[in-house]
């Protein structure tokens, strides 16, 4: 049985997958409370791994130490659990589903009115219910692949809870939780995606 | 007996639902009398009956053997021969537009003997090795649904030939081996090395892509039918990659941002097909071609009128050119929108191509609104460097930004202009400070368009040829470099990036518009003061129930 890591390895690493984010957010990606996430951030930063903005960013983020040390971590995570094989065929069925997702979104956001890419304005509801029932559909077929992450390494759990809740904050009439909200299915999709390559180690250009 | 094949000849009589969109417009090319490299189309009717059975139809077998044969008389060439081979292109076309859906393969045929075969003929190595990586490249992506360009990215073909050349060669072997075993990992079986059992998968592998689950849900969200089928193109290769006057393009007969009558387009010299639509490459302005291929310039602007004479609107094609000689591989009409559609219906009219009537029946109401969007004045002054997709609608003025950290901190001073080669969660802080995103990499559905819109902010992705250098605190594009903190404006509409700040318009079309809605009035008969919308939705009912 393969554990979760270390909560440290977790925040360390959720500001690797999402970016600069104040403490709620890392909490969300985490899934742990709050103080518990503030406190890990503060021994990070004493640490030199991570650090704060303030000046109305209010914002955590990797240092370059940071950076080198979740991937050292998270390099010995994948291999010290021999998943590297089961995450690299997951990661090829992710980059299957992905061109349509971002079709999904791009139709959430642009419908063709009279052949012109017009902003969607939410007014017809039954396009906005069609456009959700086929981002339900490639849920179900994520939901697949999320399952085969989560066995190889249970962290990746995260994202099957998330998605699923920003599906069904979307789906009860909270728009912005398709493309929008940095809790947006858009958003935790772009994460998993960066999550897959830092676990890889595969490089963006 | 059902015939699947139709050969692409001027007196091929059937419908696009038939033959498919694209293979319908080769058919109307050849009765243009305009140059389209031998070939033939399976049917749509043939992907529908492989779509019911799970394979490829009986008789079609016998049909492609046939339908080869006669392009081999017609060429002179042998199909996967060892001695001057014949190469085909397989493409799909469906009656209706499903862009980036599915597949295309190039350089069919070229089995290994064949692309030594090749070598020996052309007395270049490289090219045939370069075509034959094309083509397994093509040919694994399609199978394993895929992109492997990232194992075996086809090269370009560099300038000029040098001592460098064996170790290309052998680049190009190692190349070729990566994608086989690739193939071989996720298929379990290897490409077939018989040309005609590769063009037999080819054909299926097509059919197939009209069914991916991509492609369903594209279809379920535009309303096209499900059981319509898409139909496959096979035709002789012509070499975009062949020498160094060769190439390829995409052309408008009329310019797509603003509709003013003159062609507009991209070329890219030494290279084949896919590469200009894929935005991976370096495309240069169209009009580049005037200067270094005139002969093919001339017959290009000549096959732009033509089609336009035919369709009686401004057009789209795909060309290649082969040592010198141009080809052409698809047509269809523009689908101008904005102040394009309005200035191009209003100058066909005055041009007596069509009627008035017609030209107010050519704009959608729909099309009035995105005429008053912020635009790039068309200008002598405006020096654009960079052109990509517009994702993002509008114009943002700002300084470069090459890192979301940068951004930021500019953006305490002004606005800024994020430039990223792509971008990823790492860059939401920097997308929210911007005012405008422009990245090198990516479509109208990449992450950074998704943010972009959901954030309304102008953005211009897919800049094939932009470079961002952190280290330096710059980029490149166009031959031209431009630091960190330069001025730049971009337009969200045609995907310009221009260095400055150019004269902003938000009435192009203004006076094309002023003359159509008098039009309309005149149709209506109504002149009180209203919305342009309305007077143009009044002009269409009236027109409706004449």
């Amino acid at each position: 049985m393969i554990e979760l890591p270390g909560t440290d390895l977790l925040v360390l690493h959720a500001l690797r997958c999402g970016g600069h984010a104040g403490v709620a957010r890392v909490a969300a990606a985490v899934g742990l409370d709050e103080s518990t996430v503030e406190s890990e951030l503060i021994d990070l930063a004493v640490a030199g791994l991570v650090t704060y903005t303030a000046g109305g960013f209010n914002v955590w983020g990797l240092t370059d130490a940071g950076r080198t040390a979740d991937a050292e971590r998270i390099t010995d995570e994948l291999e010290s659990s021999g998943a590297r094989p089961a995450v690299t065929a997951a990661y090829e069925r992710f980059l299957v589903l992905n061109p349509e997702l971002l079709d999904l979104c791009a139709a959430w956001q642009l419908r063709p009115v009279d052949g012109v890419a017009t902003a969607n304005d939410h007014g017809d509801p039954s396009y906005d219910a069609r456009v959700l029932g086929r981002f339900s559909a490639l849920d179900r077929r994520a939901a697949v692949v999320c399952a085969e992450l989560s066995a190889a390494l249970p962290r990746f759990d995260r994202y099957r809870t998330r998605l699923t809740e920003a599906l069904g904050r979307a789906a009860s009439g909270e728009l912005g939780y398709v493309t929008d909200s940095t809790a947006s299915y858009h958003a935790v999709w772009a994460e998993l995606h960066e999550d897959l390559l830092a676990t890889l180690g595969i490089p963006r250009w | 007996m059902v015939r699947w094949i139709r050969p692409l000849l001027a007196e091929v009589e059937e419908s696009a639902e038939i033959l498919g969109a694209k293979a319908h417009g080769l058919v109307v090319l050849r009765r243009l009398g305009l140059p389209v490299p031998a070939g033939f189309v399976v049917t749509t009717e043939a992907c529908r009956a492989f779509l019911r059975e799970g394979r490829l139809p009986d008789g079609l077998d016998e049909e492609l053997a046939a339908a080869l044969g006669d392009l081999e008389a017609a060429t002179g060439r042998r199909f996967g021969g060892a001695r001057t081979p014949l190469a085909v292109s397989v493409r799909s076309g469906a009656s209706v537009s499903m862009p980036g859906m599915m597949n295309t393969i190039l350089n069919l045929g070229l089995t290994a003997e064949a692309a030594a075969g090749l070598a020996v003929e052309t007395g270049d190595a490289r090219f045939a090795l370069n075509s034959r990586l094309r083509f397994l490249s093509t040919f694994a992506s399609a199978i394993a649904d895929t992109d492997v360009d990232g194992v075996a990215a086809a090269p370009d073909r560099a300038a000029g030939r040098s001592a460098e050349d064996e170790d290309e060669e052998a680049r190009l072997a190692d190349a070729i081996e990566a994608v086989q075993r690739l193939v071989r990992q996720r298929c379990g079986r290897a490409i077939p090395d018989n040309a005609a059992r590769q063009l037999a998968l080819a054909v299926a592998t097509v059919f197939s892509s009209w069914d991916t689950s991509r492609a369903r849900t594209y279809r379920e969200l535009h309303d096209i039918p499900h059981d319509l089928g898409t139909a496959a193109i096979v035709q002789t290769m012509v070499f975009g990659n062949r020498d160094d006057h060769s190439g390829t393009g995409v052309a408008f007969s009329r310019d797509p941002n603003t509709g003013e009558n003159i062609p507009f387009g991209e070329v890219l010299f030494g290279h084949q097909g896919e590469d200009v639509v894929s935005g991976r490459s370096l495309t240069r302005p169209l009009h580049e071609l005037a200067d270094r291929e005139p002969a093919v310039w001339t017959a290009l602007v000549d096959a732009l009128s033509r089609v336009e004479g035919h369709y009686l609107d401004a057009c789209y094609v795909e060309f290649t050119f082969q040592a010198g000689e141009l080809w052409m591989l698809q047509v269809r009409p523009g689908r101008f929108v904005g102040g394009a559609a309005v200035r191009v219906a209003t100058d066909l009219a005055d041009e007596r191509v069509i009627t008035r009537h017609e030209a107010l029946l050519r704009v959608s109401p729909q099309h009035l609104q995105h005429v008053r969007t912020p635009r790039i004045a068309a200008s002598a002054e405006a020096d654009i460097v960079a052109r990509g997709v517009g994702a993002c609608p509008g114009v943002a003025v700002g300084k470069v930004a090459t890192t979301t950290d940068a951004a930021v901190r500019m953006s305490a001073d002004g606005p800024v202009i994020l430039v990223r080669p792509e971008t990823s969660p790492h860059d939401m802080r920097g997308l929210a400070a911007a005012t405008g995103i422009v990245t090198a990499r990516g479509g109208p559905a990449s992450h950074a368009a998704v943010v972009a819109r959901a954030m309304g902010k102008p953005a211009v992705v897919g800049v094939a040829d932009l470079i961002v250098e952190v280290a330096d605190a710059l980029v490149r594009t166009g031959g031209r470099a431009i630091a960190e903190g330069a001025l730049v404006t971009i337009d969200g509409t045609s995907g310009e990036v221009a260095l400055g700040s150019p004269r902003v318009t938000t009435n192009a079309a203004d006076a094309h518009l002023r003359r159509l809605l008098a039009w309309a009035d005149d149709v209506s008969g109504d002149r009180s003061e209203r919305d342009e919308a309305q007077r143009l939705s009044a002009a269409h009912a009236a027109l409706r129930h004449a």
